[in-house]
């Protein structure tokens, strides 16, 4: 994440002093890589970890393709082309699955990209640094409760008719809710519960974007006779926007990858037609039905899309705002 | 002065190897200090379970195999570490209720074959020639055997691992008879809600609960035992497949209209609050602490378990009893059945396993067999001789209570030993412990609804095994079949609508070849049935 913004904030226009190489002809690849051999130095550890653990593994992709014969290892399985992919979308499962997928994802995504960006734009607003400081760390403590810990808390605030939430509700007249069976409200918790407890750990990176700020902008704004609402239109939206927009194309990668735990950890019977989810259906395939050839082709079938899904955010971020990955 | 420090460095490298593979400079990996064969056994137990070494009677395998045996104990995560274990390909010398049927069909290359090995295991070849079952359930198709079953042939056993219970005060203080049909039972669930039978003046009495239903298929202790009130005879543990035999006949209940029926009593009751709303979404820990009420003030009227003192604890057991299955409707011509488990209890497979590379095979036999001893075996399912087991004559014992009277009997039963998980033969008298005999007594009232059940035309027999090829339709087929059931169970429970939406649904169960897995198990059953 912070690897993210130290290299976007060069490209930002108004802030930061332009860089000096710029004015030089364009160096060659060879010469670049002489003159800042410690940088790329610095980037071999990480050019090693990807990979031995990213590109290492992607091997056993074939076995999406191959029927796995134990006996046989990982590679020696029968070929069967898109026996398994066919398998998939034959399924009468595909298409439900597909769908609660999608809309957890997309829900979490939005909801999950707004939320920071105003909790920051706010916190931003305040003035004590000891207020401001302690709204902060409120906001982003829940982000270090294990997943585990969330998905207990959701179950015990909303167990029919004694947990607190639940109660809470009844005294606003809503009796008998029961919204950890609803597969209405399935998404709903999802989100929500995602949303407040990364939102203050993943505003963290627009506060520092904000605090780049130029002072003298606000004064100059303020002197045009800008409000609050103003400056924040004006001076901070366009300040963070290049962050925010690099985040939210790195996030499209993701689209399909709604986390498996907690999705599994909140399943119970009678929401399980809104929270089978691809990876959830993957895990029971794969690891409890030792369905690896069936398994690995759902899941390869989810990269792709989530692949597809990076590469056209990012054509469309370019396109429009100039900012991109790549 | 750099060579004098760089010299231990060398040698403490070179010594490195030597304490991974944990044995000594120049010795052999399969012998230990003594020139002893060494057994590596890996065995799950129970996180009860105290560890092995504090046992008295596992030194008798080592005494039996002249070797030493290093003990590698899992009680948890078992499955995951399992998956790695048997994908390496590095499976232990010997495996104690480890690897099951289903792992032995895909990976059983990796495991000795034992059917060529019986005349050097004589307690083993005993047990197969009187017991003739027990040889039956460890066999695979082709006459291999890869693991060995406990054979638990003269311990006495219930018919079933559930039985159904009620709490009979209840019943008295509001001048109830125990329910006979659906119907009554409603009226006696709805006498509980609205009557206050726990007299503490709050409305808080639970008229049914149920064992969660987890995502994969109604199992042990949910309202699938009712299915039987309709005459549907299920049996150990294909049903939560949704697979039974009636009449000789493989079926699938998930498609079946008695089903569809049980569901609809199930809305009934539920719509009318006397199902516990948190039965579909609390966990097996509050399912379990739930019945066990506050103090002596019991919660819940009508419930499924094991047994009364494990279901309720130690203070309200003697408020509940347990009761015959019922029937669906009064004065029905089908015959109401309880789903029978006695062989399953009976016949453990899986039990005992010896790796296809084991380096000192004679030992890993000789320690196998041992197991099947008449007086390990007793201790090996119960504990020590002394503590737990006292023996009364030439293969006649008694099960001790529990030495440490804080301990309830059946925590006690998987402190002292592997029990269930144990490899053994259990034959001669064997004088069963006062709990154990409490579940056969629970099993008495249950005597008709067992007799309705054929024992080979209503029963899935346990001893069929199936190819690879088979089992993995099958598996596929079910993550579909059970998938779309068990929603569909919770939704039509809760919010009713089975009658409109059952045609769809069996269309979608169609779809999903639940033909083809009743093909399949009724292939296996015709085979089995010729034999008979």
């Amino acid at each position: 994440m912070t690897l993210t913004t130290s290299s976007i904030t060069p490209n930002e226009p108004n802030t930061g002093p332009a860089p000096t190489a710029a004015s030089s002809p364009k160096p060659t690849w060879l010469q670049s890589a002489k003159r800042y051999w410690q940088l790329w130095a610095m980037l071999l550890p990480a050019v090693i970890f990807v990979a031995i653990f990213s590109y290492g593994p992607m091997y056993g992709i074939q076995l999406a393709f191959r029927r796995f014969d134990i006996t046989k290892g990982l590679t020696g399985g029968d070929w069967v082309g898109f026996a398994y992919f066919r398998q998939f979308f034959s399924n009468p499962q595909f298409w439900p699955i597909m769908r609660n997928t999608v809309v957890i994802s997309l829900w979490t995504l939005v909801m999950g990209f707004i939320a920071p960006i105003l909790l920051a734009l706010l916190i931003n607003q305040i003035h004590s640094r000891r207020v401001k400081g302690f709204v902060q760390t409120v906001t982003y403590m829940p982000h270090f409760i294990s997943v585990v810990v969330i998905v207990s808390m959701i179950n015990l605030f909303l167990t029919p008719s004694t947990g607190i939430l639940t109660r809470a509700l009844a005294v606003f007249g809503l009796h008998d809710v029961n919204l950890l069976g609803s597969t209405g409200a399935f998404p709903m918790l999802y989100w929500m519960s995602e949303v407040w407890q990364h939102v203050g750990w993943n505003s963290i990176i627009y506060l520092a974007a904000l605090s780049s700020v130029d002072l003298a902008l606000y004064e100059a704004a303020k002197i045009d006779g800008a409000g609050r609402l103003q400056l924040i239109r004006y001076v901070d939206l366009p300040t963070i926007l290049p962050t925010a927009g690099i985040l939210l194309i790195l996030n499209m990668g993701h689209v399909l990858g709604v986390g498996f735990e907690k999705v599994y950890l909140m399943q119970n019977p009678l929401n399980l037609p809104a929270s089978e989810v691809i990876s959830t259906y993957t895990y029971k395939m794969g690891i409890l039905q030792n369905q690896f050839s069936y398994s690995t082709a759902i899941g390869l079938f989810n990269m792709a899309i989530n692949f597809v899904m990076l590469v056209v955010a990012n054509q469309i971020s370019k396109k429009v705002s100039d900012t991109s990955v790549f | 002065m750099g060579t004098r420090h760089t010299t231990p460095i060398i040698a403490a490298i070179c010594a490195l190897p030597l304490v991974l593979s944990g044995c000594g400079a120049g010795q052999d990996a399969n012998t230990d200090a003594n020139g002893k064969p060494i057994l590596n056994v890996t065995v799950t137990k129970h996180s009860l379970t105290k560890p092995l070494k504090d046992m008295n009677w596992p030194k008798a395998l080592e005494k039996a195999c002249d070797c030493t045996v290093k003990w590698s104990e899992v009680s948890s995560d078992w499955d995951t570490k399992k998956q790695a274990i048997l994908a390496s390909k590095k499976v232990p010398d010997v495996a104690i209720s480890a690897f099951g049927d289903n792992d032995m069909a895909t990976y059983g290359s990796l495991f000795l074959d034992l059917s060529q090995e019986l005349d050097s295991m004589p307690n083993v070849k005993a047990m197969f020639q009187t017991d003739p079952k027990a040889k039956a359930v460890a066999e695979t198709t082709d006459g291999k055997i890869y693991s060995l079953p406990a054979d638990l042939q003269d311990l006495p056993q219930p018919k079933s691992n559930r039985r159904m219970y009620v709490n009979k005060q209840w019943l008295d203080k509001l001048g109830l008879k125990v329910p006979t049909t659906w119907d009554e039972l409603y009226d006696v669930l709805e006498a509980f809600k609205t009557q206050d039978p726990n007299g503490n003046g709050k409305a808080d009495e639970i008229p049914m609960d149920f064992a969660p239903i987890g995502t994969s298929g109604l199992g042990d202790g949910t309202p699938v035992h009712l299915l039987g009130s309709t005459g549907l005879p299920l049996t150990g543990t294909v049903y939560t497949q949704g697979i039974f035999v009636e009449d000789g006949k493989v079926k699938n209940y998930y498609e079946d209209t008695r089903y569809k029926q049980l569901i609809e009593f199930l809305n009934r009751l539920w719509k009318a609050g006397l199902i516990s709303d948190k039965a579909f979404t609390q966990d097996y820990s509050q399912f379990q602490s739930v019945a066990r009420g506050n103090g002596d003030e019991a919660t819940v009227g009508f419930t499924w378990g094991s047994t009364i003192e494990d279901r309720f604890g130690a203070q309200l057991k003697s408020q509940y009893v347990s009761i015959d299955q019922l029937e669906a409707e009064a004065g029905q011509s089908a015959k109401k059945v309880w789903y029978l488990k006695e062989d399953a209890q009976r016949y453990l497979p899986g039990k005992l396993s010896i790796s296809a590379k084991v380096a000192n095979k004679e030992a890993a036999l000789k320690f196998a067999d041992a197991f099947y001893d008449p007086d390990v075996s007793i201790q090996a399912r119960f504990g020590d001789m002394g503590t737990d087991v006292e023996k009364i004559g030439d293969k006649q014992y008694k099960v001790l209570p529990p030495s440490d009277s804080s301990k309830d009997s059946s925590t006690w039963a998987w402190t002292e030993s592997l029990k269930e998980n144990a490899p053994c033969w259990l034959q001669g008298k064997i004088e069963p412990s006062e709990e154990y005999k409490l579940r056969l007594e629970e099993d008495a009232p249950l005597a008709d609804s067992y007799a309705n059940q054929d024992p080979i035309k209503d029963q899935w027999p346990l001893e069929i095994k199936m190819n690879t090829a088979d089992l993995n339709s099958i598996s596929l087929n079910n993550s579909t079949i059970l998938n779309t059931a068990v929603s569909n169970f919770g939704k039509w429970v809760t919010k009713g609508g089975v009658d409109a939406e059952w045609d769809s649904y069996v269309q979608t169960l169609k779809q999903a070849n639940i033909e083809q897995n009743t093909e399949i198990y009724q292939k296996y059953y015709d085979a089995w049935l010729a034999k008979q």
